[in-house]
């Protein structure tokens, strides 16, 4: 039997002392009419060569990203991931350990997650971080969430272009609560309508939550959208992706008060889209309102650095239904993978890493700019995606893909005024023969 | 502290650019750029030594007795950590078209249908990413299921042994939450229940076995009850280890569950997460899941967006699935026969470890336990040692300490939970050591309540940690 260890005569004795006959007898408190008289109805188990053969089978029938010419991102990246990363966090310790709750014994886990605080902290401009949130989505909706509680107000104001998925999970989220949602849509130049979010912002508006590089991949004006918000006593939330900051000014030095977002880009795999983890950090006065767990520096009886969870205070075992969230599981050691990938990346590499990407991007932006057909029908800044157009553009992405080519991420599935656009992301991976392949395939296509 | 570290090797070259597309960089507008990002950079083999030493520090299920009470710390079978790492799954994009997932997306088919049979539930999402997040998601279906009904609905209860999840969650719906007490055998006080439930009653919250570790033996008396008053029931999963094959959350009478996949499913804890909290539910909720589903027509497996009352996503994506890959693998191992020996183990464990225990640590219910037992340390309290003591005195003897302080109802509760993995010799040695601790109580309590002794640090300071909290490193003088 898989993962027993007790034997026949180990089973009798402890019987013995229990004081039963059969196992059986350990439940002979229940009610005979819930008890299963035939078991659960599975199949019977396998052996692990079996199991292999049956899982490894399932993998089979995949292509994976990495069989294409792929320019598809959309809040999902398919950074290089040093193999020093993976090794690392397969570590028995980190993988099989929980939630180090005796600081005795998990001095290097609560190290690990207290420098991946200070990492999240030192990328985002922000004072403090929590642990970890389940993901991007969950993250931005807790972070609106904390706004809330901190302005004690009751309107939201999404403004822009936030990754549509996002969007949904807030919604989800307020579902249960008697909350106000008012958004506020882009310009025609894809960037938040200023003059709209200002008109939006009232005295009952506690948080504005927006997204930087936003779905698009354009990058907001943050430092006036925060100085709107500020002016109106209003708190700003902005996603963001975190490789982006290894480029572009930290949103923390541009007025924004609460900065969230998807860490799967910071060392993590695809893994069909989990598990990442969320980030959230903050300003310093957000920190007894926030979600999730915190590790803490402090002194042990002796007068040695110690680490340990800290301000528990706030969370749902002690404060049940006051608790700042339910959250108890985060996403610990997808937190810790990205601590290992800045550290093992290092300065100079993660900002290679961040820059390529733009490079990469930039590049293809320019020859698909020299392309007859396709359009650009946005100028601002972008990081590492943008959208293009062109007629009949799903019809395009297939013909690409029976090329071998992964264009990018059909837009017209979630926006109904943009049948013909496609977001194009690159990352360091992307060679510039890939991305000349891609053109090149493109003008054929297009011109024959 | 890798922060404080002061060599800076030349950085290596993970990766490259070619000049010409390095080129459209110097187009960027200053104004966008930071200049202030100062990371460390220690260079591979000294981060690969840095995380090496700190993985070292820690206990784990693999290096460690882990009886750690609702946390279900069972071995993590290494064969789901291979296929969970095999290239055709971890390359997979989410955006990738459906022919190219498809055997993905069989497997989570697969999983949601053995989860159903599992729990006798008619249809499970696999999307929410803890228990906690299985936990919105169900109450959040409650809430729309209530209502779409158009009945007054405010109240949710929850048995004052509950999990603090089960009220914060609640909560987090809009819920005033009404808290029922236990009664003297540590079950259900179904006379305080009626009392408590009224037409306004949306839900009760319960887990079963609950977390004194005994079974509700009146539980289809209280589903009675709260249905009767238009209520619905929600299983909170984290203690189904208990009942893996024996019984089952719909037999029950519950209208929706959560399973946690990474307690009975041994998928691994990872320092506190990743996990994943499936939901199921019956006929009641139907059409309430979260959207998408996976669906399959013909041989052809798609992300199913069409149920009628959706709740909505809960999170991005399809959930967690490299979990949700090792929870499938697991399954296929246990077969039907392997589910009941789950279950079997654990309780007869946990009870052995009860009736051998049992004249030295007080146990507050002493009655067939299931999965777990809960003692309470008061006697040892009384000679100068407290829980927290003991718990931390098991740490010199190379075991994780079991939870403390919880369930609140029980003073100096010590929740023990061996699991069904764990051999009658690594049972038998936590017995010869929790009697030993006994006695050193007896003899130099102080010894206790100084305890560990082998660690590398003594106890932290968490009053100061809270009254002055340093979460971040800052560079000396900034």
């Amino acid at each position: 039997m898989p993962y027993i260890l007790n034997g026949d005569k180990d089973v009798k004795e402890m019987l013995k002392t229990v004081g039963v006959r059969t196992v059986d007898e350990l439940y002979s408190h229940l009610p005979d009419a819930i008890k299963l008289r035939e078991g659960v109805d599975l199949p019977k188990g396998l052996s692990e060569l079996d199991t292999r053969r049956k899982v490894t089978a399932l993998a089979e029938k995949n292509k994976t990203l990495g069989r294409y010419n792929s320019f598809l991102g959309a809040g999902y990246y398919d950074h290089y991931v040093p193999s020093a990363v993976n090794f690392l966090i397969s570590h028995s310790n980190f993988l099989t350990a929980y939630t180090p709750y005796q600081p005795e014994c998990s001095q290097g886990i609560l190290q690990a997650i207290y420098e991946y605080q200070s990492y999240i902290c030192l990328l985002t401009g922000m004072d403090v971080s929590n642990a970890s949130m389940f993901d991007g989505a969950s993250s931005a909706a807790e972070a609106v969430l904390m706004a809330l509680r901190i302005s004690r107000k009751q309107k939201i104001v999404v403004a822009g272009l936030l990754h549509p998925e996002y969007a949904q999970v807030l919604n989800t989220y307020l579902s249960g609560l008697n909350l106000k949602v008012v958004e506020v849509p882009a310009a025609a130049n894809g960037a938040i309508d200023l003059k709209a979010l200002q008109g939006a912002l009232d005295s009952d508006t506690g948080v504005c939550l927006f997204q930087s590089p936003n779905f698009f991949g354009l990058i907001e004006d943050i430092e006036k959208i925060s100085a709107l918000a500020k002016a109106n006593n209003t708190l700003t939330v902005m996603a963001t992706n975190p490789m982006s900051l290894g480029l572009l000014k930290a949103p923390g030095t541009l007025g924004v008060d609460i900065v969230c977002g998807e860490g799967q880009p910071l060392g993590g795999s695809l893994n069909l889209g989990g598990p990442g983890f969320g980030f959230l950090a903050a300003k310093n006065d957000c920190l007894r309102q926030m979600p999730g767990r915190i590790v803490g520096k402090t002194k042990d009886r002796d007068g040695r650095t110690a680490y340990c969870l800290t301000l528990a205070a706030r969370e749902q075992h002690i404060r049940r239904e006051k608790a700042t969230s339910n959250i108890c599981s985060n996403q610990s050691l997808n937190a810790i993978t990205a601590a290992v990938y800045l550290s093992v990346l290092g300065k100079e590499g993660f900002k290679s890493a961040a820059a390529n990407s733009c490079a990469n991007a930039q590049y293809l932006y320019k020859r698909l700019k020299e392309m007859r057909g396709v359009s650009l029908p946005y100028s601002n800044l972008f990081f590492n995606e943008f959208v293009w157009t062109t007629e009949n553009a799903i019809n395009i992405l297939n013909r690409l893909k029976e090329k071998g080519i992964v264009g990018g991420y059909y837009l017209g599935k979630d926006f109904v005024n943009h049948k013909n656009a496609v977001l194009s992301c690159c990352t360091e991976k992307k060679s510039k023969e890939e991305i000349d392949t891609f053109i090149n395939t493109l003008a054929l296509i297009l011109h024959g | 502290m890798i922060f404080e570290r002061q060599s800076s090797p030349k950085p290596d070259n993970y990766f490259t650019i070619d000049p010409v597309v390095q080129g459209a960089l110097a187009q960027l507008p200053v104004d966008f750029l930071r200049k202030d990002l100062d990371l460390p950079n220690i260079g591979e083999l000294d981060s690969v030594r840095h995380y090496s030493n700190l993985a070292n520090l820690s206990f784990s299920v693999d290096k460690n007795f882990y009886p750690l009470g609702s946390c279900t710390m069972k071995y993590n079978p290494k064969i789901n950590e291979d296929m969970a790492g095999l290239e055709e799954f971890i390359g997979l994009h989410p955006y990738q078209s459906e022919a190219d997932i498809q055997g993905a997306m069989e497997l989570i088919f697969n999983l949601q249908e053995l989860l159903c049979k599992v729990t006798g539930m008619s249809r499970f999402t696999l999307q929410p990413a803890s228990g906690a997040h299985g936990e919105l998601t169900g109450m959040l279906m409650i809430k729309k299921y209530h209502d779409l009904s158009g009945k007054k609905k405010t109240k949710v209860i929850v048995p004052d042994s509950a999990h603090g999840t089960n009220p914060a969650t609640a909560a987090m719906c809009g819920y005033q939450i009404v808290v029922v007490e236990s009664g003297a055998d540590g079950l259900v006080d179904i006379d305080k229940l009626r009392a408590a439930v009224d037409s306004e009653t949306a839900a009760i919250m319960m887990t079963n076995p609950n977390t004194l570790g005994l079974f509700e033996e009146r539980i289809l008396e209280i589903a009675d009850i709260v249905h009767n008053a238009g209520g619905l029931l929600y299983y909170d999963g984290a203690n189904f280890n208990a009942l893996l094959g024996v019984t089952t959350p719909a037999a029950m009478g519950f209208d929706v569950v959560h399973l946690n996949l990474h307690k009975s499913f041994s998928t691994p804890h990872g320092c506190g997460g990743p996990g994943a909290g499936a939901v199921g539910v019956g006929k009641a909720l139907f059409d309430f899941l979260p959207v998408p589903v996976v669906s399959k027509v013909n041989s052809r497996y798609y992300f199913d967006g069409n149920i009628k009352n959706t709740v909505g996503r809960v999170r991005t994506f399809y959930g967690s699935f490299g979990v949700l890959v090792r929870a499938y693998t697991y399954l296929l191992r246990l077969g039907k026969e392997g589910c009941l020996r789950v279950s079997q183990n654990a309780v007869l464990n946990a009870n052995y470890i009860k009736e051998k225990l049992k004249a030295i640590y007080n146990v507050p219910y002493d009655k067939t336990c299931m999965h777990e037992v809960v003692f309470s340390c008061i006697k040892q309290k009384e000679k100068g040692a407290a829980a927290m003591d003991i718990a931390k005195c098991l740490i010199d003897y190379g075991i994780h300490p079991p939870t403390v302080y919880f369930p609140l109802i029980v003073k100096e509760a010590m929740m023990v939970e061996p699991t069904e993995t764990e051999s009658k010799e690594t049972i038998d040695n936590f017995i010869k050591v929790m009697k030993e601790i006994d006695s050193l109580v007896g003899t130099d309590p102080q010894r206790v309540h100084d305890a560990p002794h082998t660690t590398p640090i003594s106890r932290p300071d968490e009053v100061l940690a809270a009254r002055s909290p340093d979460i971040r490193w800052k560079k000396i003088g900034a």
